[in-house]
């Protein structure tokens, strides 16, 4: 990684990896790949995942039972897995959200005063 | 089945790459940009399997199963040098776990009586005598009076003979007051234990089942016992076994399992004044709970006091012994156990040193892997690791094969030598022993193991992989280390070859010979007078008459008597000395013998002649050690003497002297001894010594059956060639030098190994040198002189360091030596000799191997 693209962009903090997964699940089962892509599409590619993080992270969360997964078959017939988020999962990130509305409002507040 | 999420996490990884590579084409990279590209944006695919991995599985657990497979992988590439490393293990840790086994059976294991920890030994005997034993007068008052013993009883363990149908059997018997059996703790398994005060036998299981055929009908019979029919009142269970003192050398009573036990009844002496029979027991008590020995010692001191004045001062002059019942078991067999402990501890670190060599002597083949592995990002944490896992599973598999060696080695040990040592019989290798072999295997392996690491630890990653396999030459710090490993080894080789040869001295000074003597040519035969019959001493004689004239006629036979093997020492009283106190009075061994006895073993007359037949009065042969002792620088041929104990006999004359000779014991020494004729003694038991023309063995059982004619009731036992009798005298020292001669053996094999190794790993290292020098004009025999000289300076070292660490310590094992000093010259002189000559052999071969070395291709190898 060149030192141009790491001003660019903003690695990312430990354990949110985790709850910007949850919440691309949210959309619907997906793949590693098309998680990873979703991350990256959806912050307007300012959030960088080295995208071989994502498969421990996803590992974690099975274990925690956040997240469950299928295997499937994908639009060109390739068998994949395919990641869905559980019951569990689902009030996992509406707990974790919220802390990190109140945690992003907080730096806020200290950062920009008044 | 749902498949677990790390299930196909390769596939996962390899589609994940794949789209985001066809998502880059998409976007117009060519194929091969957008596979680099999907590979960056990726990262480490190996970290992230790991990291993925390490989400389930601990990571510590996963490295070790990595560590393992990998380790299982060296051992396999490998196959000559692991075997080498497992062997020398299996040898080191058999051998150990072996000795530990005994140990364990012999002085950790508690005996099996219940309460076995105050259980003690009780004796009284008279000042300079070794006979420990009690009076019956004593026992009976201790049994009635003392307060700090719980339970007591009386032993004695015998030959009698028992009437079994078919056959008279002479049978172990072990006679019990009736203390035992709760000293015991046992209890038949059929049928009961004798009533108090009723005569009565219980069979051991083996007993029953080979003389009665397991017949339960057997109990409530009166079976004929010694002629008098006595009632067997029950059956031990099987493997019941009674653990007892070995019988001292003076009661002529062999070890072995007890047949029979029978209730003995001691009686209680007549009022004072009064003759009384004294019977003479062996004494067991048991403590009571927080009773002290000398507390007991005290109170027993008491009573025998009050006792004895009554009693008379036959039984004041004796003096009280009370010890541990283990320590009077294990006698002195605890302290060759320890030494041989102790040898064969040095044999096991001999074999680490070894393995820690070869280890090492491998690491610096390794290094270059060891340094690519490192630079790849292995810490040097996980090196470690990964060398102790594969020394550990090197161990395991030695330790395991040493484990099995050791139950072999055991049972053939319990074989051959079952009396050699007390309670050997119970060695087995139990989970105490299992625990120790695993504890040993992996200290082995840490040792072992670090060697190597210590070894590489100053490698520098860089220099490895920028010279090549030239970088070995920078081990030379490592090189130094073997050679003073290997310097070790043969100090510690050093100790134990002079141990195993101070006792291999020691066996040749007890087994010499005398011209002549030839025990093994010579047969031996026992019987024990028994029934009413023979209490008439003319009865004996008419026996004897009648067994001896048989004997001689047997074919075969050349020569044969009888003789009672010096049953007891007696005090002499000779014709004209002055009256001096009883302790200062002369005493002899006193053997009963006929005319042939002295021919037939092979003993030389020395001045006079032997016993005849016909004697009209009594006469006395000597040996030449009473004779130097009673009558020095006299001519002891024509002297008078008397036994004064024996009964009031009148004084008779000395007819001749004879040759010592170590007849029945080989390891005692010779002492005054004494013969006289049957006739005008009273033998109890008798051997009948024969020489015969052919082998003994062959001839024993014609002979055998002759002899018993003579009166069936009276059974011809323990028929053995006199070279095995005495073998078996002197057990324990063939035991002791067995098992140290195979450590020393053991030793010497693991150096002439150790330095082979380091000799030729150091010819390999030195090539190129080699290859210099020769080019330089330096010839072969040099070259030789050169590699030969580089063993002969490491070897000086260690021989040196063992000669000294050797004269420190022989002193330990000076009781265990017979007739040699413990600093014999000639033993340390030939095993310096032996060393000597293996360093040369094992350095010739890498010696001559130098000598060879092409110069121009060694020199074109780099």
């Amino acid at each position: 990684m060149s030192t141009k693209e790491s001003r660019e962009r903003i690695e990312l903090l430990q354990g949110t990896l985790d709850l910007l997964i949850l919440k691309t699940l949210l959309a619907g089962a997906a793949h590693g790949h098309a998680i990873a892509k979703a991350i990256e599409q959806s912050s307007d590619d300012v959030l960088q995942v080295e995208q071989g993080s994502l498969y421990p992270a996803l590992h974690r969360l099975i274990k925690r039972g956040l997240i469950d997964f299928d295997h499937g078959t994908s639009e060109n017939n390739r068998r994949a897995k395919y990641y869905r988020l559980t019951p569990r999962g689902r009030k996992q990130l509406a707990v974790e959200t919220s802390k990190w509305d109140t945690l992003a409002r907080a730096i806020a507040r200290v950062l920009r005063p008044a | 089945m749902k498949r677990h999420a790390l299930d196909d996490l390769d596939a996962d990884i390899r589609d994940h790459i794949e789209r985001e590579t066809a998502d880059n084409i998409d976007r117009g990279m060519t194929p091969d940009d957008a596979r680099a590209a999907a590979l960056r944006a990726f990262g480490s695919i190996a970290l992230t399997k790991e990291n993925a991995r390490a989400v389930w599985i601990p990571v510590w657990f996963d490295q070790l199963i990595q560590d393992a497979r990998y380790g299982l992988r060296m051992i396999r590439r490998a196959p000559a040098f692991s075997a080498v490393v497992m062997l020398t293990l299996a040898l080191g840790i058999g051998l150990t776990t072996a000795v530990f086994g005994v140990v364990n059976a012999v002085l950790v294991r508690p005996l099996s009586y219940p309460n076995a920890e105050r259980l003690v030994w009780i004796a009284t005997s008279e000042e300079g005598s070794n006979e420990e034993l009690v009076l019956s007068p004593d026992l009976i008052a201790w049994r009635d009076q003392a307060q700090s013993l719980d339970r007591i009883a009386g032993f004695s363990i015998g030959g009698e003979r028992i009437d079994v149908g078919e056959e008279v059997v002479q049978a172990r018997i072990a006679a019990w007051t009736d203390g035992f059996w709760d000293i015991a703790g046992a209890r038949p398994e059929l049928g009961t234990v004798p009533w108090p005060g009723e005569e009565g036998i219980v069979l051991s299981h083996a007993f029953f089942e080979r003389w009665f055929r397991g017949d339960p009908g057997v109990v409530g019979r009166a079976v004929p016992l010694n002629g008098r029919p006595t009632t067997v009142t029950g059956v031990m269970p099987r493997g019941f076994r009674v653990q007892l003192p070995p019988p001292p050398a003076w009661s002529g009573v062999q070890s072995g399992e007890v047949d029979i036990y029978r209730q003995s009844i001691v009686q209680a002496p007549g009022p004072p004044g009064q003759a009384t029979a004294i019977q003479l027991f062996e004494v067991i008590g048991r403590l009571k709970l927080g009773v002290s020995i000398a507390r007991a010692r005290e109170e027993l001191d008491t009573i025998r006091a009050n006792t004895a004045k009554a009693f008379g001062p036959q039984s004041q002059r004796r003096r009280l012994k009370i010890v541990p019942f283990t320590d009077k078991i294990v006698g002195g067999a605890r302290r060759s156990l320890l030494v041989l402990l102790a040898a064969v501890a040095l044999v096991l670190v001999i074999a680490c040193v070894n393995v820690a060599n070869l280890l090492m002597a491998r690491g610096s083949t390794r290094q270059r892997e060891v340094a690519i592995r490192t630079a790849i990002g292995a810490g040097r944490g996980r090196m470690l690791r990964q060398l102790l896992v594969e020394s550990l599973m090197l161990a395991a598999i030695g330790g395991a094969a040493g484990v099995l060696a050791a139950r072999f080695t055991l049972a053939g040990l319990v074989r051959v030598l079952p009396e050699a040592v007390p309670r050997l019989v119970e060695t087995t290798i139990d989970a105490r022993v299992l625990v120790f072999a695993t504890v040993i295997s992996v200290l082995t392996a840490v040792v072992c193991g670090l060697a190597p690491a210590f070894a590489m630890r100053r490698v520098s990653v860089h220099d490895v992989l920028k010279d090549g396999a030239r970088a070995a030459s920078a081990s030379s710090g490592s090189l130094r280390a073997r050679k003073a490993l290997v310097a070790a080894q043969l100090a510690l080789s050093v100790v134990l070859l002079v141990g195993a040869g101070l006792l291999m001295r020691s066996f040749w000074r007890i087994t010499e010979n005398p011209a002549g003597f030839a025990p093994e040519r010579v047969l031996t035969m026992r019987m024990q007078f028994s029934g009413p019959r023979y209490r008439d001493n003319a009865n004996r004689a008419a026996y004897l008459d009648e067994l001896l004239q048989r004997a001689r006629n047997a074919p075969g036979v050349q020569a044969a008597g009888v003789s009672s093997n010096a049953d007891g020492r007696m005090l002499l009283d000779i014709e004209g000395s002055p009256d001096v106190p009883r302790e200062l009075r002369p005493r002899a061994l006193v053997s009963v013998v006929s005319d042939g006895y002295a021919e037939a073993i092979g003993m030389r007359i020395v001045k006079g002649r032997w016993i005849r037949d016909d004697e009209p009065l009594p006469v006395y042969v000597m040996n030449e050690a009473a004779a130097r002792k009673y009558f020095a620088g006299q001519d002891p041929v024509g002297k008078r003497f008397r036994l004064p104990w024996v009964d009031n006999q009148s004084f008779a004359t000395v007819v001749g002297v004879v040759a010592d000779l170590r007849y029945s014991n080989l390891d005692a020494r010779s002492e005054p001894e004494l013969f006289t004729d049957y006739r005008h003694a009273r033998p109890f038991g008798l051997t009948i010594t024969m020489r015969v023309a052919g082998e003994p063995d062959k001839a024993a059982p014609a002979i055998r059956a002759r002899l018993a004619g003579v009166d069936r009731t009276q059974p011809i036992f323990d028929v053995k060639p006199l070279d095995v009798v005495l073998a078996d005298s002197i057990a324990p020292r063939r035991f002791n030098l067995l098992l140290l001669g195979a450590f020393a053996g053991s030793a010497l094999v693991l150096a002439l190994v150790g330095i082979y190794g380091v000799i030729a790993y150091s010819v390999v290292q030195r090539t190129h040198e080699i290859g210099i020098r020769m080019a330089l004009g330096a010839d072969r025999r040099k070259v030789v002189r050169m590699i030969v000289w580089q063993a002969i300076t490491i070897a000086a070292a260690g021989i040196g360091a063992g000669v000294a660490a050797a004269f420190a310590l022989m002193r330990t094992i000076a009781s265990l030596l017979y007739d040699v000093a413990p600093t014999d010259p000639l033993t340390f002189a030939a095993v310096v000799g032996a060393l000597a000559v293996t360093t040369l052999a094992a350095s010739s071969a890498p010696a001559i191997r130098a000598a060879l070395v092409d110069p121009i291709i060694a020199l074109r190898c780099e």
